[in-house]
């Protein structure tokens, strides 16, 4: 109850100061751009795009019994989010330092504002997503009313693995790079462009199973593109790790967000 | 003693900075500090050192001290900047901090959206940015360039819009880290009777300044530190003997 009421109080305070930094990030984004939030929806259909002609032209992948490029895009733009807001997040604590230095308010929004502006832009990216789903013919069906569920799943990992990220690249700038490696690992070894039947290495698949975003995609996908609810374990696995990296990452950050001021 | 509530408590406030890792940790220096059998060299320094004092209700409080002596670092711990590694402080009440203002300006937004933003990041809520906006704007006396991108101004005009935005509120608590005069010598004028009066109008302030003048002739209680150590707390004759210190 008490934890309950720390979040309405925390919420009423701040969720102003959320909205601003969110509604400037846009701003910013689109600032001068012709297309402006266009690019919202045109950047995951491009990337989708080169995409699609590298790996069908190229690599020859294919995935049996649904839509390449439904099988691609679906992947993609959950990805996408994560990369995206993993990245800002871990970033925003130091880049805001000079206001941390001066003002007080809670460090977490910063990481929190960028999950929130990169979310918004995801769900705009639905709209291609679905352009995509029914102009492949893979069509729509009652279950996508289950996928906000695997959204939230996919919010609070972000959150949790940010706050990490942020917390970690206080104390070790080092992390900016080792981060884009990692990430660009990350995508290779999530089944965005191929089908994970191509693994055939039980303890590989092992590894692979133990990726969060693996079960959130799977979750997504067995929905738009399999016309099925996901079976139960996918629902567990994506709320553990959804949950269980935000308790982590709230934990880390509280730990050290004091300590911030003298790294920074 | 009269039985005015405290608003602010400091309770043996200690604040160190390491000032070995404040260089950042390098992986390069690392291995040459590990290669050569150097251990990593700790530098603690105190800002301060065991402070105690309190603050009663509407009262003005000044401190004196040389430059470095803790005093900008005091006021960050009292508005919760930082946290300190002893010790304990107590608030009472809203806290203004203008300690360093339109640092939450974002350069590509323009004036009005920067109003927001930097309302915000004080802590006001929309209703009061909405209510008072005229305000800001009046003082600020820009209002042809409202529209206009932050990176645009002068530094002038940039001082003036984020005084004008922080000087909105009637707070309980006011922390003043030397008495703003920004902008051309007209706005300095209106800026410095704007602070006056929010000084003096009742609430409580902590008041940093070198102008020992400006402290005898406005606080009730003056702390006077020295390499983060309280010196002297006292009534306007701490200022004398400071001046004396100095060799006045």
């Amino acid at each position: 109850m008490q934890v309950f009421n720390n979040i309405k109080y925390v919420w009423k305070k701040y969720n102003f100061l959320l909205r601003q930094l969110v509604s400037r990030d846009f701003k910013v984004k689109y600032k001068r751009s012709v297309l402006g939030v266009l690019w919202s929806l045109l950047y995951p259909l491009l990337t989708m795009a080169v995409m699609a002609i590298v790996f069908t032209n190229v690599f020859k992948f294919t995935t049996p019994g649904v839509n390449y490029l439904s099988y691609l895009m679906s992947g993609l733009v959950i990805f996408n989010y994560f990369s995206e807001a993993s990245n800002l997040a871990m970033s925003s604590v130091v880049a805001n330092f000079s206001l941390i230095n001066k003002v007080y308010m809670p460090k977490y929004i910063f990481p929190l504002s960028k999950c929130v502006f990169v979310g918004i832009n995801f769900l705009l990216s639905q709209i291609p997503l679905y352009v995509i789903l029914i102009a492949t013919g893979t069509g729509i069906n009652w279950y996508h009313i289950f996928l906000p569920y695997a959204y939230l799943c996919l919010f609070l990992f972000t959150l949790g693995f940010g706050l990490i990220l942020s917390t970690v690249s206080v104390f070790l700038r080092d992390m900016f790079y080792i981060y884009g490696v990692v990430i660009s690992l990350w995508t290779y070894m999530t089944p965005i462009m191929y089908d994970i039947a191509i693994i055939d290495k039980p303890a590989l698949l092992l590894v692979f199973k133990c990726n969060p975003l693996y079960w959130i995609i799977y979750f997504a996908r067995r929905i738009m593109l399999y016309n099925t609810i996901p079976e139960i374990n996918s629902w567990i696995y994506c709320m553990v790790f959804g949950l269980g990296t935000l308790l982590i990452g709230i934990f880390v950050f509280k730990k050290n967000q004091d300590k911030f001021i003298y790294y920074v | 003693m009269d039985n005015t509530p405290n608003m602010i408590e400091v309770e043996n406030v200690s604040m160190r900075f390491n000032l070995g890792i404040e260089k950042g940790f390098s992986l390069k220096q690392w291995f040459v500090d590990v290669g050569k059998g150097k251990k990593h060299e700790k530098k603690d320094f105190w800002a301060l050192t065991d402070v105690s004092f309190n603050v009663k209700k509407g009262e003005v409080i000044g401190f004196l001290g040389s430059n470095g002596a803790g005093k900008s670092t005091l006021l960050k711990v009292v508005a919760g900047v930082m946290k300190p590694t002893k010790g304990e402080v107590k608030a009472y009440g809203n806290i203004c901090p203008m300690i360093e203002l339109g640092a939450g300006f974002d350069p590509q937004l323009t004036a009005r959206e920067n109003i927001y933003l930097n309302g915000s990041i004080m802590g006001y809520s929309k209703e009061l940015i909405d209510a008072k906006f005229q305000e800001i704007v009046d003082f600020s006396e820009l209002h042809d360039f409202l529209e206009v991108p932050v990176q645009n101004f002068s530094s002038g005009m940039t001082a003036r819009l984020a005084f004008s935005v922080a000087t909105i509120v009637d707070p309980e608590i006011l922390i003043v880290d030397e008495i703003l005069s920004v902008g051309d010598i007209a706005f300095q004028a209106k800026s410095e009777a704007k602070m006056l009066s929010m000084i003096g109008g009742g609430t409580t302030v902590l008041f940093v300044s070198h102008s020992i003048e400006q402290i005898k002739k406005m606080c009730d209680t003056v702390v006077w530190i020295e390499h983060g150590v309280v010196q002297k707390i006292g009534g306007k004759e701490v200022c004398e003997e400071y001046k004396k210190y100095l060799g006045l």
